[in-house]
């Protein structure tokens, strides 16, 4: 690869290279999205078969399928734990480093649940127990599956409002949706469940998301100047801040499992997973689609050529 | 830069309201010592310090109906065979007892009605009851910071209520939220003396405040005695002198060996007791709000502290206070440390110190004004945290952009070039905030309780963004930029 991104930008002002090499231009569109096109399918499949399983696209966690969760910081081992609770549905030990442990139990009556409390105090006074009914985790999955609705036609609404042409807009909403169905996807492989944070990370990534979409969608269509030029510095720009928003994930994600912070760790996780796809969706996905509707529409046709076909007839204004 | 320089930038408004804000913001926070330990003004949710939550559940519901006979004879004809309590809430009916909606289908049918909607919950009304006699039970406990939250639906349904105690274990919570009263009612003798009369376990319902007779601005509360307690009450009224001379010998009532109010017999009922035995009672309380207000606390008193309507745990939780401190703690390395990283990948870009310590100053600025409004609005929980450093994430992605704008092709030029930059940055700015406001909107609508700090903190860190900090960022960047 000759050509590093950042060199268009003239002396005068220290710009360094972030070490990436990738070359927005030198790609044609049909190459760009192949990859996403995938991995879409990939998570799409992973999707389906939890789907088939849980009746979600990711595998509730105990806030939407009930069930007890306890942060205990134990010297304790696994098996001394596993022996403590005899006779309660422990279905999960999760180890920190710092001695701190994270246990999870199935959903139970009450007053089963009364008395693994007391059990938990007797043990482990410096716990955090927290314990959601099976109805009532119910009623949270059903809102927090209209909350992400709700966002994504929201978001979309802003943004065709934003762009007032079908291609571009359609372009920035698809990678949004592409970086929540692999992220969900990825969930799925690596055993992450649904959680209430676990949502909020998700609904944080479609604000992540759309940032960088909209950067690279307002610099490649309202302003004078080479696509090509354009496309390089929207993505020197881009790239930077989707960088940084993966320092500030990775930063929460090293502070919280060093400190088993559960809530946070999940979030941080989930927002990692999710900024890495949205490299993926802005500068392949959602490049791919603007660089093909750029050239398509006036300036000369470059190598290769993306056509959708519902969308060969859609001009769109300027 | 020079001194005249940098007065007449801290003349420019956008950065004089910055600076205001951040000191005002300080002030609230109002870090300080106290007792040699370190605390501020703000105020934490229940992961981060010591206490429980009990999310409560209605045994009730709410339900839509449609009949030809008249109303109060369909209700009647309902309790007759639910053996509930019934009540006509607008024009739907609350049933306090718990059936699903196959159990209530031929319950309406043989009323001579049918069900057009079920849903499960109470009216809000009852809701606040509920909430008023909680309040009140854990006054009567001591000073608590306690939170009580109803969840009601779009459709005015109350499913859940939400109790939030700081500073007490699990065991504790769940005892003040079961703890009944010890009622008693007793009647004067001579001077300070009184005689018992019965205990609450003798009252068998009560209503809710009511005018009697309505219409009359005049407040109370009927409540019903059983057959053994009615009997003792015509016995000690009689052998005590209330129904021969109520002034003198007046009823009180008692809460936990505290007189909470006491009254005569009146005249008609003072007789009414010489002859019969009297099961249905009315306690007055006056005219007006006060008379209202006293009705209210009376019939929780009479209740004895128990709820009107049937409750289930749905949920719990509980920390202690060393891991409420120890999340706290881990908060705030995670927070610096991501502001640091942060800084660290922005300096690895731009080289320039002039460019980076602007905008991590910036930044932390905004987590500042973020944390003080917070003071007044909402507590701090895990998942707000984890906002608060998602907006220093998004933060600094828009001053990212607003650099790369006024930077595009070289040095700043004219300040008109500039502003021309400035205003495209903030187009692109503009744009993808209002995506994350309305992407956080029905988060911070809806009530998915521990999201809900988290989203108000994502939307009120955007618009601070939008409106405060970006534009101070962008004329402070071009007075260094310009030098």
């Amino acid at each position: 690869m000759t050509n590093a991104t950042g060199t268009i930008y003239s002396p005068g002002c220290n710009y360094y290279d972030m070490g990436f090499t990738y070359d927005v231009n030198r790609y044609t569109p049909k190459q760009m999205v192949i990859i996403p096109l995938i991995l879409l399918v990939l998570a799409l499949i992973s999707i389906g078969i939890t789907m088939a399983q849980t009746g979600l696209p990711v595998k509730p966690g105990i806030d939407f399928s009930g069930g007890t969760a306890v942060t205990v910081f134990t010297t304790d081992s696994s098996e001394q734990i596993s022996a403590y609770f005899a006779g309660y549905p422990l279905v999960g030990i999760e180890e920190g480093i710092n001695n701190g442990k994270y246990l999870t139990f199935s959903n139970m009556p009450d007053a089963q649940f009364r008395a693994l409390s007391d059990l938990i105090m007797a043990r482990y006074p410096d716990a955090k127990v927290d314990q959601i009914g099976e109805a009532f985790g119910k009623t949270l999955q059903s809102q927090a599956v209209l909350a992400l609705i709700f966002s994504f036609i929201g978001m979309a609404i802003v943004v065709f409002i934003t762009f007032r042409t079908f291609v571009p807009s359609a372009a920035v909403v698809l990678s949004a949706l592409a970086d929540i169905l692999m992220t969900a996807g990825a969930m799925n492989v690596l055993g992450i469940p649904l959680t209430l944070p676990t949502t909020a990370a998700l609904l944080m990534l479609i604000g992540y998301s759309v940032d960088s979409d909209i950067l690279l969608t307002m610099r490649t269509l309202k302003r004078q100047g080479k696509l090509d030029e354009k496309l390089a510095g929207a993505f020197h720009t881009g790239i930077i801040m989707t960088t940084t928003a993966i320092a500030a994930a990775a930063a929460m994600w090293v502070v919280s499992w060093f400190g088993q912070v559960q809530v946070i760790n999940l979030i941080a996780t989930v927002l990692l997973i999710g900024l890495a796809f949205d490299i993926l969706n802005t500068w392949l996905t959602n490049a791919g689609i603007i660089k093909w509707y750029v050239t398509k529409k006036g300036g000369p046709m470059l190598t290769g050529g993306f056509t959708p076909k519902q969308e060969t007839k859609k001009k769109g204004g300027k | 830069m020079n001194k005249d320089e940098i007065i007449t930038l801290l003349k420019d408004w956008r950065v004089a309201l910055l600076i205001i804000l951040v000191v005002a913001s300080i002030i609230a926070i109002n870090p300080h010592f106290e007792n040699g330990e370190f605390t501020t003004n703000l105020q934490y949710g229940l992961d981060l310090q010591k206490g429980a939550w009990l999310q409560l559940e209605f045994k009730s519901e709410v339900v839509g109906f449609q009949t030809d006979k008249p109303t109060d004879e369909f209700i009647a004809s309902l309790k007759n065979q639910t053996d509930a309590e019934i009540f006509l809430v607008g024009d739907k009916l609350e049933i306090r007892k718990l059936y699903t909606q196959a159990e209530l289908t031929p319950i309406f049918e043989k009323a001579g009605g049918k069900i057009t909607s079920y849903q499960q919950g109470v009216s809000k009304t009852t809701a606040d009851d509920v909430k008023r006699i909680l309040e009140s039970k854990i006054n009567s406990l001591g000073t608590r910071d306690a939170r009580i939250n109803t969840l009601t639906g779009l459709d005015g349904v109350t499913r859940y209520i939400r109790v939030e105690l700081a500073g007490v274990t699990m065991s504790e919570a769940q005892q003040v939220v079961g703890k009944q009263g010890k009622f008693e009612i007793r009647i004067a003798t001579t001077g300070n003396q009184s005689e018992h009369v019965i205990f609450g376990d003798s009252i068998t319902g009560v209503g809710n405040p009511t005018q009697e007779p309505p219409g009359s601005g005049k407040w109370g509360v009927s409540f019903t005695l059983n057959e053994d307690g009615a009997k003792a009450f015509q016995a000690a009224a009689i052998q005590y002198g209330a129904v021969s001379d109520p002034d003198n010998h007046q009823l009180q009532m008692l809460l936990d060996g505290k007189i909470i109010y006491s009254a005569p017999l009146s005249k008609e009922l003072a007789g009414n007791l010489q002859q019969e035995v009297v099961r249905q009672l009315v306690a007055s309380t006056g005219a007006g709000t006060t008379g209202q207000q006293a009705a209210q606390t009376l019939e929780i008193h009479l209740r004895n502290g128990a709820l009107p309507v049937d409750v289930t745990v749905a949920g719990s939780g509980s920390v202690s206070a060393t891991l409420g401190d120890h999340f706290k703690l881990m908060c705030l390395l995670a927070g610096i440390l991501a502001l640091i990283t942060v800084g660290i990948v922005v300096y690895y870009r731009y080289r320039e110190p002039a460019i980076v310590l602007p905008m991590v100053c910036i930044n932390a600025s905004e987590i500042i004004i973020l944390l003080g409004i917070s003071v007044f609005t909402i507590q701090l929980d895990l998942a707000t945290i984890a906002g608060l450093i998602a907006v220093l994430g998004t933060g600094i992605d828009q001053l990212i952009i607003i650099t790369d704008e006024i930077l595009h092709e070289g040095k700043v030029p004219s300040p008109n070039i500039y502003q021309k930059r400035l205003s495209r940055a903030l187009g692109i700015i503009v744009a993808s905030a209002a995506t994350v406001v309305i992407a956080m909107l029905p988060l911070a609508l809806m009530d998915l309780s521990s999201l809900r700090g988290f989203a108000i903190i994502t939307i009120l860190g955007v618009l601070i963004g939008v409106t405060i900090t970006r534009p101070a960022y962008g004329r402070i960047i071009m007075a260094i930029l310009s030098k």
